[in-house]
């Protein structure tokens, strides 16, 4: 019970970190593969707050937004001026810095030790301890930032980033302040990453670098793509089925080193199969096909 | 301590030049981010590891066998891959995507036949290399700063000399013309992958003969090529090997006065600030803006 618990918390996160993503990538058409760096900031500056200040989680959660969406801005700036694939580059180059400086800023993050005995949350007396209280949070979490960003994506902001994403000289044409849009678009997905980041540093009470790499985020874009960009609900069914499928290996008996690289080799194929055969992924309306082949 | 890190930049180098030359050559012809040339550079010296594991022979006999399996993989993902989502007209992200994909699958592949552990195709031992000028360099990185200057001259050669060379550059710079010219851009994309994956594997053999291997390391290198490229100018392998230098040297210049743990950050710094601000590279011409 408590190990199918651990399995609907980890995909209420996942759910966080898709949803948010998706506003980025499969919305408005930006690849990045930089939400593990958001995912992570967020983490390690509730952990920190939570450590060193013993700072309700509320306010923890609070100030981790508030960064990370300055994290946020640094990251969607040279998207004004950096295209489709150079921009996936250079999000993976910021992937790589945040990772580093979690990994090398010892006097601080403590390094590759990471931050053991996080406190758990406190929500006005409410002591959230248990795997079923954790669900109850993360699950309020994962649907507020799924209405939320259905409320984004339905409303005429959300017609603009879609404008955006099929054709930027015309969005511009028509009057749009697309730099504005892009540059929220990332303060907005990065805020949403940084919840679900306080959320995995209170839940586990343990968090290391090695939760926030370049794999990390290969594996939040693939949930959006193999879901299927530009749907929300395509973002929920990824993060089940991207869950889920590695851990039901558990039960057919592999060890499990050998599981984790099982694993990877399952999404790894999927994500080549989805670019063959169905590039919409299972729910998306939107295939990444911007760049001419000729 | 001046020279040491000079002769420490050109041999990290002339590995990144190595890896940036052949993915130059596929990202020029084929145009999107060929993230799997990390993997195929990394199965070259596991390939080389297991032959000698089943036949006792010198590791100079075994390096053809070696080349040619990472060589036949990297053609092998362009043939039955890459090349039927082009005909798909897919755009360059899906080409990405899916490379980022083949890269996973053939980097978890490797670390489940031969573990994540170091392992080594070193068979002797580590020898205090030679004095140059002051500076240390061993024999193997003495031969990794040759076969660099021979494939870089080579490639030159290649494509100012050759009737494949030219068609490459026609395909590079208009493929749409260059079809109707009556050039078969399949068979020159082709081509390019086979080179550009048999200097990665001769670059992945070079890198596990100095440093040993680990299955995880292609990503890494596979990124300071790409760095390599963007800051030299993707359109000229000229540029391409003065970025590699520059880069390498700029690493060294790192590790003695910040230190080694903060190299990557270094390298990505690099890459950013040129992407912003100069993202034709050193010798590039600026163009005009792309429209979208």
């Amino acid at each position: 019970m408590e190990y199918l618990l651990h399995i609907f918390v980890l995909i209420g996160i996942y759910v966080i970190l898709s949803v948010s993503l998706n506003l980025i990538a499969g919305y408005t058409g930006i690849l990045s593969i930089a939400h593990a760096a958001f995912y992570g900031v967020g983490a390690y500056v509730a952990a920190l707050m939570a450590l060193k200040l013993q700072t309700p989680f509320l306010s923890n959660v609070f100030c981790a937004i508030i960064l990370t969406g300055i994290f946020g801005v640094i990251v969607g700036v040279p998207s004004l001026r950096i295209r489709d694939d150079y921009f996936v580059i250079a999000t993976f180059a910021f992937q790589v810095i945040t990772f580093s400086v979690l990994n090398n800023w010892v006097s601080i993050t403590s390094g590759p030790m990471g931050l053991p005995a996080i406190p758990q949350p406190e929500i006005f007396g409410w002591k959230v301890s248990s795997h079923w209280e954790f669900l109850a949070l993360v699950g309020v979490f994962a649907v507020l930032a799924f209405l939320v960003t259905r409320r984004i994506v339905e409303s005429p902001f959300g017609r603009v980033l879609k404008a955006i994403r099929e054709d930027e000289v015309f969005a511009l044409a028509a009057g749009k302040n697309v730099a504005a849009y892009k540059v929220l678009v990332f303060v907005i997905g990065a805020a949403m990453a940084a919840v679900a980041g306080s959320l995995y540093a209170t839940y586990i009470t343990y968090i290391d670098p090695t939760s926030f790499t370049v794999m990390e985020s290969i594996f939040i874009i693939s949930i959006v793509i193999i879901g299927g960009a530009g749907n929300l609900w395509g973002s929920v069914l990824g993060a089940v089925v991207l869950v889920v499928l590695p851990e039901a290996l558990r039960f057919i008996g592999l060890p499990n080193s050998v599981a984790a690289n099982v694993r990877q080799i399952i999404y790894g194929a999927l994500l080549v199969a989805f670019m063959m055969w169905r590039p919409q992924g299972f729910l998306g309306e939107y295939t990444f096909r911007k760049g001419d082949q000729g | 301590m001046i020279q040491q890190i000079i002769v420490n930049g050109a041999i990290s180098g002339s590995v990144i030049l190595l890896i940036a030359i052949g993915f130059g050559i596929i990202f020029r012809s084929a145009r999107f981010f060929h993230f799997a040339h990390g993997a195929v550079l990394v199965v070259a010296p596991y390939a080389a590891f297991q032959t000698m594991k089943w036949v006792a022979l010198p590791l100079v006999l075994v390096l053809p066998v070696a080349i040619m399996t990472a060589t036949a993989l990297g053609t092998g993902i362009e043939v039955f891959v890459y090349r039927p989502l082009r005909h798909r007209k897919a755009g360059s992200p899906i080409l990405l995507i899916a490379s980022l994909g083949i890269y996973i699958v053939i980097q978890n592949v490797v670390s489940l036949c031969f573990g994540d552990d170091t392992k080594s195709i070193r068979t002797r031992i580590v020898s205090p290399g030679y004095d140059l000028y002051g500076a240390r360099i061993t024999g193997i990185q003495f031969i990794t700063i040759c076969v660099a200057i021979i494939i870089t001259v080579g490639i030159l050669i290649l494509m100012k000399q050759t009737k494949l060379g030219i068609a490459f550059r026609a395909v590079a710079n208009d493929p749409k013309l260059a079809r109707t010219a009556g050039i078969e851009t399949d068979s020159v994309i082709l081509w390019s992958f086979v080179l550009g994956s048999a200097f990665a594997s001769v670059g992945g053999v070079l890198m596990a003969m100095d440093t040993d291997m680990t299955p995880t390391m292609g990503m890494r290198a596979l990124m300071m090529g790409v760095v390599a490229v963007i800051i030299g100018d993707v359109n000229s392998f000229i540029g391409i090997a003065l970025g590699s230098v520059f880069l390498g040297m700029a690493l060294h210049l790192g590790v003695w006065k910040i230190g080694t743990q903060w190299q990557d950050s270094i390298a990505f710094l690099i890459l950013l600030i040129f992407l912003l601000f100069r993202p034709q590279g050193f010798l590039g011409k600026k163009i005009k803006k792309a429209t979208v």
